[in-house]
């Protein structure tokens, strides 16, 4: 791979960098300063009021309401990530090293799945997980008795649905670490009388460690904002903080209470991807230390 | 356990993982399918006679043709945007060096970090207060800004990885041989890109189709297919939503399949004139 060093006097590089950069600073960076200024404005008879206090984050910090909801969420995101992380190892290990050529239609079929229309698979799922819905007429003909399985418009049902649409993350990002290691250092390790097991937890789960920590980070960050999945599946029975957001906009017309709610999620998500970037980096310095400690 | 069957029981172990992995994806999948064709208007097992009746109903929804229609639009002008801009900053991620690349790569990878909602949410605050001053309200305009700042990313990654296994010696090949600069780009740089421009186009096209929470959030009185299918599943379930379902999933497959076999053809095309 050559890379061509190129100034910013090049036509080239300006017309490869400059319109998409434009539009990324227009249309994401300088709304997210927005949402930052509006939460120092308030709103006075559902209309914007440039006022520049704090009466906002007192609401939001001073609520009881607001810290359920924003606890609750954290609490189904980190289950979420815990889930698809044990969902999506196994099944990107046997993606990486067992499938042989049927690894690609694999791919396919999981590419297509996750491309597809989220708010009619989430409708799908209410089909499976209704009372008299596929899930239950299946286990009946187990010998289950009939509506075995209550779960449709509780939390259970919202994780379903989350760790559904975001499993696949970590799958791709745990699959791209696994199949770039070293077969030769697993065999080294057999060679040296370690187990499978040993051979496992000290040599592939180390080297998997960036894929592992991305998907989790992602699933995490994604998880934050899960709208459909409460609203849904969930039945807004236990509304999650999109919940909230939606409704400061929709309901109550209150931009300034919707843009601080929304500026607190991006702080937390935030502060874990850097979590997640800062240990990725600290793992790799540390091996790196250890290989010229050996050298 | 002797060392070969736990070796066996291994593979098992992880073959079955993924083919349950599977299932899962499938399973709301073939449901919405199977149910397109009930003859009842319950959504329940079993099935007592199968019709084709809700197609029908479907196409008859005075709302449903013009969902139709501004997803096509949206999708197509958020297709041409984000694969053509992607492309450029793919170039610029991997085969160029500069100032603030570091930068120009934080920014234009962002928005896939972001939670759909709150991208979308972010925007609104943006474009209301925008509208306000200007005096113009959300609608399909706004909703293709969206898209292109959500699928941009992803079509940019995408062609990324073409780029990266890209042998450049070809271009000086051509240069030596007399193309000028446009030449080379159309005739040797854009035909070895292509795999994974045209996977590019297929996947933004459809992650702009079955977007869901930046039209939502952006698309003030206009419906997208998605949105219209929301408004419809929260009043109320009908056989209607699942023939959407069948006539969404089958088009996209195919579109899917195709856009690998491209890929797939190329990749052979470009490793086997081996020099020796």
């Amino acid at each position: 791979m050559r890379i061509e060093h190129k100034s910013w006097r090049d036509p080239l590089l300006i017309g490869a960098t400059v319109p998409l950069a434009l539009i990324m600073i227009l249309f994401f960076v300088v709304p997210l300063i927005m949402t930052g200024i509006l939460t120092f404005q308030s709103s006075r008879y559902y209309r914007l009021a440039w006022t520049w206090d704090l009466t906002i984050w007192r609401d939001v910090f001073g609520h009881s309401h607001y810290w359920v909801v924003m606890l609750r969420t954290l609490g189904m995101s980190l289950a979420c990530v815990v889930l698809s992380v044990l969902i999506a190892y196994p099944v990107a290990y046997g993606l990486a090293t067992r499938l042989g050529s049927l690894r690609h239609h694999v791919t396919i079929l999981i590419t297509f799945a996750f491309l597809t229309d989220t708010v009619l698979k989430t409708f799908g799922w209410i089909l499976v997980l209704d009372q008299n819905g596929v899930l239950n007429w299946g286990l009946s003909h187990l010998g289950f008795e009939p509506g075995a399985v209550n779960i449709l418009f509780t939390p259970t049902a919202t994780l379903i649905g989350m760790v559904y649409n975001l499993a696949v993350y970590p799958i791709f990002t745990l699959y791209l670490s696994l199949a770039r290691i070293d077969r030769d250092l697993q065999l080294a390790a057999y060679d040296a009388g370690a187990s499978r097991f040993r051979t496992f937890f000290e040599v592939t789960l180390p080297l998997s460690r960036p894929g592992l920590y991305a998907g989790a980070a992602l699933v995490f960050v994604l998880s934050l904002g899960a709208f459909l999945e409460p609203k849904v599946m969930g039945g807004g029975n236990a509304p999650m903080a999109s919940e909230l957001i939606n409704q400061s906009f929709s309901t109550r017309v209150n931009w300034p209470l919707g843009a601080a709610l929304t500026l607190v999620l991006i702080v937390i998500g935030s502060a874990s991807l850097a979590l997640s970037a800062a240990l990725t980096l600290r793992r790799r310095g540390g091996e790196q230390g250890r290989l010229s400690d050996v050298g | 356990m002797s060392d070969r069957s736990r070796s066996i029981f291994i593979d098992v172990l992880l073959v079955g993982s993924v083919a349950l992995f599977l299932a899962f994806l499938y399973v709301p999948i073939v449901t919405l399918v199977v149910f397109s064709f009930t003859g009842s208007r319950m959504l329940t097992l079993p099935i007592e006679s199968w019709s084709t009746e809700w197609f029908g109903a479907l196409l008859a929804r005075p709302d449903f043709f013009p969902a139709l229609k501004n997803s096509t639009l949206v999708a197509t002008i958020s297709m041409i945007f984000a694969t053509v801009l992607g492309t450029a900053g793919a170039i610029a991620w991997v085969r160029f060096k500069f100032r603030f690349q570091q930068t120009f790569r934080l920014l234009t990878f962002a928005p896939l970090l972001f939670p759909q909602l709150l991208l979308g949410v972010v925007m609104l605050l943006w474009f209301s207060v925008l509208g306000q001053w200007l005096g113009f309200s959300t609608g399909l305009a706004t909703i293709v800004i969206g898209h292109i700042v959500y699928v941009t990313p992803f079509a940019l990654v995408i062609v990324a990885v073409q780029v990266y296994g890209y042998d450049e010696t070809l271009e000086d090949a051509a240069r030596d041989a007399g193309a000028s600069g446009w030449d080379v780009f159309r005739e040797v740089t854009l035909p070895l890109l292509w795999p994974g421009i045209f996977s590019a186009l297929t996947f933004s096209f459809l992650l702009s189709w079955g977007n869901f929470y930046v039209s939502y959030s952006l698309g003030g009185t206009m419906r997208t297919l998605p949105t219209f299918v929301y408004s419809g599943i929260a009043v109320g379930s009908s056989p209607i939503y699942p023939a959407l379902a069948t006539l969404n999933f089958v088009p996209a497959l195919i579109l899917v399949i195709v856009a690998d076999v491209v890929r797939r053809r190329a990749a052979c095309r470009n490793v086997l004139p081996e020099p020796t």
